[in-house]
């Protein structure tokens, strides 16, 4: 080869890389991949769920290319921050902690908690407002997972509840059925799905009403982002209002659950 | 980045908290481990295959696998089973503590038993010879004679494992305890900050290691002390 043949090769390269970087914005989007039905991989391995189709939706609008990633959930924050990727779009809700260290879009889906026992439990947790009878749940294992609102919400309200932190969301129905914790705490949508509707989970129910207090819980599930970024935000909370004004957020909800699960307030919010 | 020193003062006294969990892990381990270890060495040496065969099967099981892995099997697997959950290991079983020291314990078993082989091997001909010579019984030989010289040679090697074990209790924040790493990750997972967080760790698990070093340095000194002039 001589050097007039590689000198047009570098030409090449060069002209091929302005071409890719032209093309499109790439963001990169970090996920648990374990969170069914929000994100999660199929049989043959395709990343799917509600969250997977937010994301889809909103880069089809905003004109991105998506490039996904898959990070376990009590590192999340750290590793958006570290720049392993741009956006969190992972059931993520919207809370003031948070959102001291991130920014968010505006919401995109309902964020609560359900108590999940025994059926025969016969526990007089809750009174008929739907309030919790604190002295009921002391010395109660509680099975949470780390870093999530509910963790937060039992601390402030049931101290003397003894909380154990998993990891994920699968060793929780684990560790309840195996008789380890006595109560759950998690989404109830997802929470339906995957275990008390299959065979593990009978023989256990819901124990409390939706707790979706906003100071704990927060307004709903959004997509994080770094600070600093306010165009980027702006831009995306646009797509989301698109999609729920325009049917699709409800179409993704459908696919999964018998009801929508976001508020269609938030389109003219 | 922005090092937030104040984070790092704020947290090491709520990490030593869980020092208490990482202590017992530790000792109830290694002792339980030493026994294991020992009762293994017996029946690898005894020249009955019989008995020799198990042993060499738990120690390439355990050494084999990753200890993570193990771990899980007994925290998460062994419950899968109802003979297991209704038998009277359960009440252990059922405890993460308890998980956590069986699956350390059966690892350090493993590794430890082969460090005392180690040991019982590099045994000089000669000084088994004397014992001979002075009519003492093979029973009597081990006792005297090889378990003193063993333990002196394979102490070094034993003290690496020791060590091992002590970093290894981390894994059990993986199975819910709240041993140092799991406050840990815990304050990671509200403050968002994990250089600072595991920083911290990092420097107390190496303050532990030294003192553990520092220990065995003592023993060892002290179990060679007619060796040296």
């Amino acid at each position: 080869m001589n050097f007039l043949s590689l000198k047009s090769l570098a030409v090449g390269a060069v002209a091929l890389l302005a071409v890719n970087t032209a093309s499109a914005e790439v963001l990169r989007v970090g996920m648990e991949c374990t969170y069914a039905p929000f994100n999660y991989r199929t049989a043959d391995g395709e990343l799917t769920g509600y969250d997977v189709d937010v994301a889809k939706g909103v880069a089809e609008i905003i004109g991105a290319d998506l490039e996904f990633v898959c990070q376990q959930w009590d590192g999340m924050i750290p590793a958006l921050l570290a720049n392993k990727f741009d956006l969190i779009v992972a059931s993520m809700s919207i809370t003031d902690a948070r959102m001291e260290k991130i920014d968010f879009s505006s919401p995109y889906r309902d964020s609560v908690g359900r108590l999940i026992g025994k059926v025969d439990g016969d526990l007089n947790l809750f009174d008929d407002n739907g309030d919790p009878i604190s002295a009921n749940f002391d010395g109660l294992r509680v099975g949470l997972e780390r870093a999530s609102t509910y963790e937060n919400w039992f601390n402030a309200k049931l101290p003397g509840a003894e909380i154990v932190l998993y990891d994920g969301s699968e060793p929780l129905y684990l560790d309840l059925k195996n008789g380890r914790v006595d109560l759950i705490m998690t989404n109830p949508m997802k929470a339906q799905l995957r275990f008390l509707d299959k065979e593990d989970g009978s023989g256990f129910a819901f124990a409390s009403p939706a707790i979706s207090e906003v100071e704990y819980f927060g307004v709903g599930v959004g997509i994080g982002l770094r600070q600093g970024q306010d165009e980027l935000r702006d831009r995306l909370s646009a797509a989301i209002r698109e999609l729920i004004n325009n049917g699709s957020m409800t179409e993704y909800a459908l696919k999964i659950f018998p009801f929508p699960i976001h508020n269609p307030e938030w389109g003219t919010m | 980045m922005i090092f937030d020193l104040s984070l790092i003062a704020d947290s090491i006294p709520k990490m030593l908290a869980g020092i208490g969990i990482t202590f017992q892990l530790m000792a109830l381990s290694a002792f339980l481990g030493l026994i294991l270890a020992v009762i293994l060495l017996l029946m690898r040496i005894s020249g009955k295959w019989y008995l020799s065969w198990p042993a060499q099967v738990h120690i390439y099981v355990f050494r084999g696998t990753p200890i993570l892995v193990q771990i899980f099997i007994i925290y998460y697997g062994f419950p899968q089973f109802e003979f297991i959950r209704e038998s009277i290991f359960w009440p252990i079983l059922r405890e993460p503590f308890g998980c956590a020291v069986v699956a350390l314990s059966l690892n350090t078993g493993a590794y430890v038993s082969e460090i005392l082989r180690g040991g019982v091997l590099g045994v000089d001909r000669g000084v088994l010879e004397a014992g001979s010579a002075l009519g003492l019984s093979a029973r009597h030989k081990f006792i005297y004679l090889t378990t003193p010289i063993a333990a002196r040679l394979a102490l070094p090697a034993y003290s690496n494992d020791f060590i091992s074990l002590m970093k290894a209790t981390s894994l059990a924040s993986t199975i819910t305890l709240m041993d140092m790493t799991g406050i840990a990750r815990t304050i990671v997972a509200q403050t968002f900050a994990p250089y600072e967080i595991f920083i911290s760790l990092a420097i107390i698990y190496m303050v532990l290691t030294w003192g553990i070093q520092k220990t065995f340095g003592r023993i060892e000194k002290y179990l060679s002390r007619y060796v040296k002039p």
